[in-house]
């Protein structure tokens, strides 16, 4: 197989993407056909290397990226004329005026770096500077195979950024050029950092569950990743879950015509192999939901062999 | 003189541990009580108030966003525009007219500012709706970030300022104001955090839920915001009680806490919120939990004395 590149998104939070993220690199890494790299986008939350720990601690190298921009004041260049606020200089409101001291001050988290200021200033009082966005975390699993993550700096606003950062920083792995399976867990929403995550992939996997929040918010997933139009198939998480939803759910999802990867049952094996931060195929490979994943595997590489 | 609403923000970190349940119900609670309530769901990725008060959004005002437009007539090709965006929004190949990159325009303005030939105009296109709605007796405002769209925090920011118009102009309309945040630790959860007097996180007791409350509480505390946490789904596994202790040993306030339950998961999929009267499921397990949370955060807010009905 040539190299493809997935990713598990959901639109709502919680349905079940990191643990089938989990479930599908161990798959892979008992797979001889696959060569497979794993990596967390959802930089705000990461939490699979929780359940995909490293080989050796001594291992995990972590790398800062300075690729957010922000505004600087230079107080000593000002001439106190507040140009900058009587002309809107900042269309992101993050400069306000301090009537004691007569001059500007930048609101950090509301800044942007878009060089407004800095440009717009005659008086040249304004730089731009990177500054630390975050970092980007590799180490080899127990698995035997490179996970990268990124973990956004508290108060730093770019997710999106950080997150292409992170997808840039794994081509450059010695095991990347020898992967044929990228494989990313993704944030949830459909905002900055997902549009970020599925940009560029071959295949996206839909994780849900049968809840009126699950499907609005997956629907709302997979219109952004039509916009790419990107392949796409669906999951449906705890799809025995007692509701009165799950009648006008399941009508839904036929309607559609959507590819349906599988249904994964709401089953302890889950929650149990959380709690020991192991995916459930390793700790109970038996269960019902472990099956089911076991046969999404296949069909999911039955797809991107056709790709 | 009429005191300002209180303010709480409910937020998490992680997904799906219970974050518009709690919202919701803490809203419904207050409105049973005759207090004012409005609910601003700023979750505009994934607004899900809505869904599970049984109601529908009715007609959205537009939130508009700026693109520049080239007008070519104008245009000497100088390529000032693109030099200084900081987005590299703006391709600039020598000897033709730069060509707009959209999907990273930050909307700065910049180029529209500093074109010598004003030969950038200000066009608009739609970043999402917001929506104001009465539902079940409670004010909804609610913002919905169109799809395919990045920008999720200009939605925020107008919810921010509509809620700014109401807090300087009519404080008086509302006793309580409860925020709705999306999961994660970035912009849109920071500015709604910004505003709360309270904040209360919501978690799970699994590793996931443990870790990324750490992390949203980090966030708390460096926004100097006063907490305490609710653990949804408490009795998942029967890790309660330990995993409790295991927060008050970080010194972590606990508000509450609240059992897995088929009455919240059946009534959340029905759309009729477990504590609305409506609601045909009371004094089970989750009810209970529900209503100890609404007493002690009273006693927090301090709201413990009942408010005369209408």
């Amino acid at each position: 197989m040539e190299r493809k590149a997935i990713g598990v998104i959901s639109g709502k939070g919680g349905v079940g993407k990191t643990m089938l993220t989990a479930s599908l690199a161990t798959l892979a890494s008992n797979d001889p056909e696959i060569h497979a790299i794993v990596m967390d986008c959802d930089v705000d939350a990461p939490n699979l290397a929780l359940i995909l720990p490293p080989e050796n601690e001594a291992d995990i190298k972590t790398e800062d990226t300075f690729t957010t921009l922000k505004a600087t004041f230079l107080e000593d260049k000002c001439v106190h004329c507040k140009q900058c606020i009587d002309e809107h200089f900042c269309e992101f409101n993050a400069l306000s005026w301090n009537e004691d001291e007569e001059i500007p001050e930048i609101n950090y988290l509301s800044c942007e770096g878009c060089n407004s200021c800095k440009v717009l200033c005659p008086e040249h009082a304004f730089e731009i500077n990177a500054v630390k966005s975050g970092e980007i975390i590799t180490y080899m699993t127990k698995l035997n195979l490179a996970l990268v993550y990124g973990k956004t700096r508290l108060g730093s606003t770019t997710s999106g950024k950080l997150v292409s950062d992170a997808k840039e920083f794994a081509k450059e792995l010695d095991e990347f050029s020898e992967s044929n399976l990228i494989i990313i867990d993704g944030p949830p929403g459909i905002g900055c950092p997902v549009i970020a995550t599925v940009s560029g992939l071959d295949f996206v996997i839909t994780i849900t569950e049968p809840t009126p929040s699950g499907l609005h918010d997956l629907i709302r997933a997979i219109q952004v990743v039509q916009q790419f139009g990107i392949p796409f198939g669906i999951i449906i998480n705890k799809y025995d879950l007692k509701s009165s939803f799950q009648e006008k759910f399941k009508r839904f999802i036929e309607d559609t015509g959507y590819d349906i990867l599988g249904n994964i049952p709401f089953d302890l094996s889950i929650p149990n192999s959380l709690s020991f931060a192991e995916p459930v195929v390793i700790y109970d490979p038996d269960s019902e939901a472990s099956k089911s994943i076991k046969e999404i595997y296949k069909k999911i590489k039955d797809r991107l062999i056709l790709l | 003189m009429a005191e300002n609403p209180k303010i709480i923000c409910v937020t998490g970190g992680k997904g799906g541990t219970g974050k518009t349940l709690v919202a919701v119900n803490l809203a419904v609670m207050f409105k049973n009580e005759n207090y004012n309530v409005l609910l601003i769901d700023g979750d505009v990725e994934n607004p899900n108030t809505f869904l599970l008060l049984g109601g529908e959004l009715s007609h959205g005002t537009e939130v508009p966003f700026f693109i520049p437009k080239i007008i070519e007539e104008k245009c000497t090709k100088c390529g000032l525009c693109s030099k200084n965006c900081a987005t590299h929004a703006l391709l600039h190949i020598p000897d033709a007219y730069p060509i707009p990159m959209l999907t990273v325009c930050s909307g700065c303005k910049l180029c529209y500012k500093i074109c010598p030939e004003k030969a950038i105009e200000a066009d608009s296109k739609i970043l999402g709706w917001t929506y104001s709605e009465e539902m079940r007796g409670i004010s909804l405002s609610l913002g919905e970030l169109r799809p395919s769209e990045a920008r999720s925090a200009g939605i925020v920011e107008v919810l921010l300022e509509k809620l700014d118009n109401v807090l300087e102009n009519n404080p008086e309309i509302y006793d309580i104001i409860i925020l709705d945040t999306a999961p994660g630790a970035h912009c849109d959860v920071e500015l709604l955090i910004g505003k709360a007097d309270l904040v209360i996180p919501i978690t799970e007791p699994t590793k996931f839920g443990e870790l990324d409350l750490l992390r949203i509480i980090e966030l708390i505390e460096l926004m100097n915001k006063e907490y305490k946490v609710v653990v949804n789904r408490s009795s998942l596994l029967g890790f309660r009680d330990e995993f409790l202790r295991q927060l008050e040993e970080k010194n972590i306030n606990i508000l509450g806490d609240i059992p897995l339950d088929d009455d919240i998961v059946s009534s959340y999929c029905q759309g009729i919120p477990i504590m609305d009267k409506k609601c045909e499921y009371k004094g089970g397990e989750g009810y209970n939990a529900f209503e100890k949370i609404f007493n002690d955060l009273k006693i927090w807010l301090k709201m413990d004395k009942p408010k005369e009905g209408k």
